[in-house]
């Protein structure tokens, strides 16, 4: 295994094919409960808790579907809550990405008084956790009588500082010379801004975008404290209500989890790179 | 001169725009971010109820002296003490292994990424829901471990004992993140200087001398980021103990400060009290993120 050519690879047969052993049974094992789910999905309850357990449906059963989305008692508020699900995560992508851009841009491209204590102040605040303000911020939403809406769900999400943070580190190579040109030619900043700025920034907003939206897709604690009616909640929240009732049928119940799943799963197969991109970017900007 | 002047003015009458930009942002984190964690620190010395109409009453450091002698409190701290440890030494031993263990494969890396990633795409509850049904006393989990010990129809009682219902809810955490904390490491090591390896390849190092000697060392900014990272991430971990506990599990073993918090808040409307717990909660994590801090600076002091 050592003295020969090659960067800190194991090059020896025996060596090598032990580690695609272990990488290819590790990665099993990993994606075996996500095969479980897709599975149990399509079965009856009876040979979900079946030993020996079989991992192909004996019976087909695409109704778990349908009673997944009608729910329990027939009143489809699963579809709603998908709904709310929906349109709070892309509300949220959508404000995360506009907000921080304008920020980010005012921070890169800017030298006005103070900019430095203003990034630094921003900065500041990735060091507070939501969970940790989470109680002052459900008072705030009920001084403002947002519990219960859209706008209580959505509003203190609107932007976060690493979003400013990786704008800002995006816009900083971009060549001042266009803006200064666009300026001669009497544009003005904010056209600046929307028209040459803000449309060169895909690939740090395709990032941003996805990953406020899986925030959102996945938040389960601020939909719990500022929603009292079923029709307000989402998925995270219906998943837990439905799984808490004793009578929950499996099956429906991973046919819920599945529904909840195909979203992010299809950004997740169609933009893996921003996914795995975005882990490493977002890691960077801890740095 | 004069013309010189005028730049300036004009650059000042430019540079101001600076501000038009910047205040939606000032704006929102002073008041969703500066003011609530000030206001925390507030009503924790206030005897603040969620419901109750009269105004809430200054009672100086009692709340803290209710929540550091109750024993519900402790509890907390043990039992997110007990996840936080518990899911950092596998999360942090497990995908620094996969990350060093995809980097040595030519072919395939991105594939292996995306397999042990793909957990980390599922919402928190769907992956709490899928464990909750494997370690169903009829379930997979069951199974597995009898199959693997050879101990056949043992129940192993992954969510009605006080120790297996911790034991499960890391299981479940580190099932969820492992992938995410491979693809930092690999990142991490891929920035290592190719040079070195070779260098000490030609002096004819083993791969284990190599992995202790060169990539452990100059990995180090990484290894201090993921290992506060994965600390930070697990003390704000909810939603599996939250679901748990909804399905029957007891709460007493994974009451995690952020699950207390909640409850404390919400269903005791003890907004006094559950402030408290947010302030210690915050003074943890900021330690934390300095301590972060600190060993980064000190990393690049030394080079």
């Amino acid at each position: 295994m050592k003295g020969q050519a090659g960067y800190s690879r194991i090059k020896s047969l025996p060596g090598s094919v032990l580690v695609w052993a272990i990488l290819i049974a590790c990665c099993l094992v990993v994606v075996v409960p996500l095969l479980f789910m897709a599975g149990a999905s399509l079965m009856p309850a009876g040979d979900i808790m079946k030993m020996p357990y079989s991992w192909i449906p004996k019976t087909w059963r695409w109704q778990n579907f349908y009673n997944g989305l009608a729910g329990n008692d027939g009143t489809w508020l699963y579809l709603r809550n998908i709904a709310n699900s929906l349109f709070v995560s892309l509300s949220v992508a959508f404000s995360t990405v506009a907000l921080s851009a304008m920020v980010g841009y005012g921070l890169a491209k800017f030298n006005f008084k103070g900019k430095n204590v203003v990034f630094m102040a921003i900065m500041a605040t990735m060091m507070i956790p939501f969970e940790t303000v989470m109680v002052p911020l459900y008072l705030i939403v009920v001084k403002l009588h947002m519990q219960n809406t859209y706008w209580g769900l959505i509003v203190p999400f609107l932007m976060n500082a690493f979003g400013v943070f990786l704008m800002r580190q995006y816009f900083i190579t971009f060549p001042t010379e266009i803006l200064d040109a666009a300026r001669i030619d009497g544009a003005s900043e904010i056209s600046i801004f929307t028209k040459i700025v803000f449309k060169n920034s895909g690939p740090a907003a395709a990032t941003l975008a996805i990953l406020a939206f899986r925030q959102q897709w996945d938040n389960l604690l601020w939909p719990l404290l500022v929603t009292q009616s079923e029709e307000m909640k989402t998925i995270p929240a219906y998943i837990v209500k439905f799984a808490a009732e004793k009578s929950a049928d499996e099956g429906i119940m991973m046919a819920v989890a599945v529904i909840a799943s195909i979203p992010v799963f299809i950004l997740f197969f169609s933009l893996s790179k921003y996914f795995l991109g975005g882990a490493a970017v977002y890691s960077a900007g801890k740095e | 001169m004069k013309p010189g002047k005028k730049r300036l003015s004009l650059e000042a009458a430019h540079d101001r725009w600076g501000w038009f930009f910047v205040a939606p942002g000032i704006a929102f984190f002073s008041i969703f971010s500066f003011y609530p964690i000030i206001n925390a620190f507030y009503t924790s010395f206030f005897n603040k109820k969620l419901l109750s109409l009269k105004a809430p009453k200054f009672i100086g450091l009692l709340n803290y002296e209710k929540v550091l002698t109750s024993p519900d409190f402790w509890n907390s701290l043990r039992a997110t003490a007990v996840f936080t440890v518990g899911a950092f030494v596998p999360l942090f031993v497990l995908s620094l292994l996969f990350a060093v263990l995809i980097i040595s494969r030519k072919k395939f890396q991105g594939s292996l990424q995306m397999a042990l990633y793909s957990p980390a795409v599922l919402s928190s509850v769907v992956a709490a829901l899928i464990w909750l049904l494997i370690f169903d006393p009829r379930g997979l989990a069951n199974q597995a471990v009898n199959f693997v010990a050879n101990t056949p129809g043992i129940d192993h009682k992954w969510l009605a004992d006080q120790t297996m219902v911790q034991v499960s809810t890391i299981i479940v955490y580190v099932w969820k993140y492992v992938g995410y904390f491979t693809i930092l490491f690999v990142t991490g090591i891929s920035k290592i200087p190719q040079s070195v390896n070779e260098a000490a390849l030609i002096d004819g190092a083993t791969p284990v001398q190599r992995f202790f000697r060169i990539t452990l060392p100059l990995l180090r900014p990484t290894t201090v980021l993921v290992s506060v990272m994965i600390l930070i991430q697990c003390l704000k971990t909810f939603s599996t103990q939250y679901l748990f506990t909804q399905r029957g599990a007891s709460l007493g073993p994974i009451n995690v400060l952020t699950l207390n918090i909640y409850n404390t808040a919400l269903r005791d409307g003890n907004m006094g009290r559950a402030s408290v717990m947010s302030v210690l909660l915050f003074m943890v994590m900021l330690a934390l993120s300095w301590l972060q801090l600190r060993v980064s600076r000190s990393g690049e002091g030394d080079q």
